[in-house]
């Protein structure tokens, strides 16, 4: 059975966003509306997956925006709802981020923000605790995966209480940590799933005269918000010392163990906060008054040690107060950063407790291993056909902008097809910009996902205004960067239910590009055809290019699942001369050269059997080294 | 447990890396001890450096501080070799004899790795788990559990902390039919292989 539906008072094992999902279950959501975004992913990927069983809407939306007012719709009309999302994809959702504020809700309405300190898989590490200002939404951080299971209820009990939306925060640490959880509750037997939508046209109509009054209503609820809270969102422990921390969200985790391994844990008072906005304002006092020392350990921005410091100065107490002198402000916090800190801010330090035996000293070094484009991944082949295409047609210095996906790994050599990525949607925009300022020709890259998230706009903004850019859109059939997820061109919903399939050609070609198909599998092929295509386009014509083969990932899984073969591809070694062409054209993981070689191997385990090696090696010294399945074409 | 006993998992990206980081934090749980279990990765899984931090005993912060590994697993040469970094010499460790160099790079030998591994550590197995995965299941792919088998068996701190029968349990909750069947044969193989190399 799936974990997130265990029975009460049983101990699961679950990561931090499963965690969110099963408190968003126990405390009665009927809807669940995201966008795939690491590390916010597996929170609806989790409902999606239980979604028939329980009865409840979830969804994949086209994008933050249109996903937030999809659940926040539900949440005015009285169904419990929860919309999730990175940090940057709250950028996208601003907009109707600051207006629920205004209005509120008539039922618990969460969103996630899963911030992620450190960048893992992130352009920026925007800490976006401080959204909780610009929207007068108050933020709820966990301080763990367990407490990720707790905090999400009690955001829900706390925006039924004041009819207010909620902003649950995570970082990567927590939404991708797993810990045993004691489950509390069970799920209720049925959710509330219909609403009615009151024509509140003074509420839910947000014209000056109405925005005015409720603004006067939102300061009120943001004032009771932050002087009436206490415990759960902020607890004293060991009270009445000199010396005082303040920790908030997963700092306080490092804290507690930090402490304990400096003996420290009676010598000082923590205030433990997990609302960081606004800071509830009784226990801050209350620690602040006997206090002599105060460190506020958080990670990321000051957000909280500037709260502090304005509260402590307002009422005129005289203890000194530290923060970011103590703990770094970029990067993810971790036990050895903050063990660190406090050693230095209580002058107790042990610089044996963890002595490792250092980095490996050995020639060649250990190479850097950053994520590639997997073997058999049709990007690869993409990449290989279109710069091939370019190149024949005379097209040289060709600028490439790119998007966010796991295409963007095409920055890397020897492909070198992304020189810009900013994000979702970005590719389409800034090439059009570009090309009213360059005279090199532009294309502009984007995945399929991405196309409907935000590139559309894009494409009709080139076009309308007369912008010089081929788009391409590398079309693998799926959201494959995060995991898989279903969008419009799947033909599936998040549920797996089947519906209507939109494909990217028609939309191109409603907005006027004369679009050409290609099928990277096919690499001769497909370079005629872009060759056919590029002279429409010098000729001064707009076209679009779709490279369409499905994700290697999901091919290789298809074809475990239906045993089907695929082929294998093997270099001979009597036709191999080392000319390495294969090796730095393709980039392929399954490729390799060991160091006392001068010819490359397939690893077989690893070939996806997608043939671009054996298509460019000059010497015709690749080919398949099995039989494949008759039919093994139409997984791809 | 005042101090938490550390495990660092390390691999590349699609090696199973976090499904054997579940199977012991599962283990743990019918061990009836607390666990935190970090999966760090770059972007997405795609062929790059993984880790995954496990830390078992009272607290929740989830990163091992470098130095502080009491036992490491690597599926991958290589990765074992840049997570020296977390071991002191103390540390015990578990390679597979597996290499996957990056495409398009300079890289060291199998044997200069395990070599420059061995002049820093007191106790290195270099195992293959491949080996055992390949013959039970035909494939490589129970790699992991395979390790988490031997490394049971060459660590008695290790298998004190979450016992043999914890980690069966674990694969019954995990795996189902016969994909149970054959991966309690790999587990319990590489058990018996480790136990074996100490002496056992
Ligand atoms: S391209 Fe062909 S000849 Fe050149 S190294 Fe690769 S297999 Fe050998
Ligand atoms: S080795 Fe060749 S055929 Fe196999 S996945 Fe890599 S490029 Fe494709």
């Amino acid at each position: 059975m799936n974990p997130i539906l265990a029975r009460k008072g049983e101990t699961v094992l679950l990561m931090g966003n499963e965690a969110i999902a099963r408190g968003a279950l126990e405390s009665g959501i009927c809807m669940a509306a995201a966008y795939p975004g690491t590390p916010s992913t597996e929170i609806v990927e989790t409902l999606s997956e239980v979604a028939k069983d329980l009865k409840i809407w979830v969804e994949w939306s086209v994008n933050e925006k249109v996903a937030f007012e999809t659940a926040y719709a539900a949440a005015i009309s009285g169904v419990k709802s929860l919309t999730a999302m990175k940090h940057v994809g709250l950028n996208v959702a601003a907009d109707i981020l600051m207006s629920s504020a205004y209005a509120g809700v008539k039922a618990g309405f969460v969103v996630v923000s899963a911030d992620d300190p450190g960048h893992h898989s992130s352009q920026n590490e925007q800490d976006n605790r401080w959204y909780g200002f610009i929207s007068h939404i108050p933020v709820v951080e966990p301080s763990s995966p367990r407490e990720a299971y707790y905090y999400t209820k009690e955001s829900f009990k706390l925006s039924e209480k004041y009819g207010h939306p909620i902003i649950l925060r995570t970082t990567t640490r927590i939404s991708h940590t797993r810990q045993p959880v004691t489950l509390d509750e069970d799920l209720p037997e049925s959710p509330v799933c219909k609403g009615v939508f009151e024509k509140a046209i003074d509420r839910w109509v947000l014209v000056p005269g109405h925005a005015r009054k409720l603004k006067m209503k939102l300061l009120e609820v943001w004032r009771k918000i932050q002087y009436d809270t206490g415990e759960p969102f902020a607890k004293i422990i060991n009270p009445g010392m000199k010396d005082v921390i303040i920790a908030s969200g997963i700092a306080y985790s490092h804290v507690e163990e930090a402490l304990r391994i400096l003996g420290l844990e009676s010598k000082v008072t923590v205030l433990k906060i997990n609302m960081p906005v606004p800071v509830p304002r009784k226990p801050v006092e209350e620690v602040l008054r006997n206090a002599e020392r105060v460190l506020v350990v958080e990670e990321l921005d000051p957000v909280v040690e500037k709260q502090v410091k304005s509260i402590s100065s307002e009422l005129g107490f005289g203890c000194k107060i530290y923060g970011k002198e103590y703990v770094p402000e970029n990067d993810e916090l971790s036990l050895q950063v903050v063990y660190n800190g406090l050693c230095r801010f209580f002058d107790k330090c042990d610089p044996s407790i963890w002595e490792s035996v250092g980095d490996l000293k050995i020639e060649p070094t250990i190479p850097p291993r950053p994520p590639v484009l997997c073997p058999g991944c049709p990007h690869r082949s993409s990449y290989y056909i279109v710069k091939t295409a370019l190149n024949k047609a005379g097209i040289r210095n060709v600028i490439f902008t790119g998007d966010i996906g796991c295409y963007t790994l095409g920055f890397q050599k020897p492909f070198e097809t992304q020189m810009t990525s900013f994000e979702m949607g970005g590719a389409i925009g800034v090439a059009h910009g570009l090309s009213k300022v360059v005279d090199e020709a532009i294309v502009a890259v984007v995945g399929d996902s991405t196309f409907y998230h935000a590139g559309i706009p894009g494409v009709i903004n080139l076009v309308f205004n007369k912008g010089r850019a081929i788009p391409l859109i590398l079309d693998n059939s799926i959201t494959a960067m995060t995991g898989h997820q279903p969008h419009p061109g799947t033909g599936v919903t998040a549920v797996g239910e089947p519906t209507a399939r939109i494909m990217p050609e028609d939309v191109l070609k409603a907005v006027g590009f004369e679009t050409y198909l290609i099928n990277p599998l096919k690499v001769k092929e497909s370079i005629n055809t872009l060759g056919k295509a590029l002279e429409e386009f010098k000729s001064g014509k707009n076209i679009a290019i779709i490279s369409r083969a499905r994700c290697a990932l999901e091919v290789l899984r298809d074809a475990r699942k239906t045993k089907t073969v695929l082929p294998v591809y093997k270099v001979d070694p009597e036709k191999c001369t080392g000319c390495m062409a294969c090796v730095n054209l393709s980039a392929c993981p399954a490729l390799v050269v060991d160091p006392d070689s001068r010819k490359p191997v397939i690893i077989e385990d690893l070939c996806a059997g997608c043939g671009l090696c054996a298509s460019i090696c000059p010497f015709k010294a690749i080919s398949t080294a099995n039989t494949p399945s008759q039919d093994w074409e139409k997984l791809w | 447990m005042s101090r938490r006993f550390n495990l660092v998992l390390t691999g590349v990206g699609g090696q199973g890396l976090i499904t054997l980081g579940r199977l012991i934090g599962e283990a743990c749980i019918r061990a009836g001890l607390n666990v935190t279990v970090a999966e760090v990765h770059g972007m997405s899984q795609r062929g790059g450096s993984v880790i995954v931090h496990v830390r078992i005993g009272e607290g929740d912060s989830p990163v091992i501080p470098v130095g502080g590994a009491h036992h490491i697993i690597a599926m991958e040469v290589l990765e074992a070799g840049r997570s020296v970094r977390y071991a002191n010499k103390d540390t015990v460790m578990v390679v597979n004899d597996l290499i996957l160099p990056p495409p398009l790079a300079k890289y060291p030998g199998k044997k200069d790795v395990i070599e420059a591994l061995k002049s820093k550590l007191g106790r290195v197995y270099l195992y293959d788990a491949e080996g055992v995965s390949k013959r039970i299941m035909g494939t490589p792919i129970s790699s992991n559990i395979a390790l988490l088998g031997f490394s049971l068996g060459v660590n008695p701190a290790l298998e004190d902390l979450i016992g043999k029968t914890d980690v069966e349990k674990a694969i019954e909750a995990i795996f189902k039919g016969k994909a149970l069947e054959l991966n309690m044969k790999v587990f319990e193989e590489a058990f018996k292989e480790g136990k074996a190399s100490v002496g056992g």
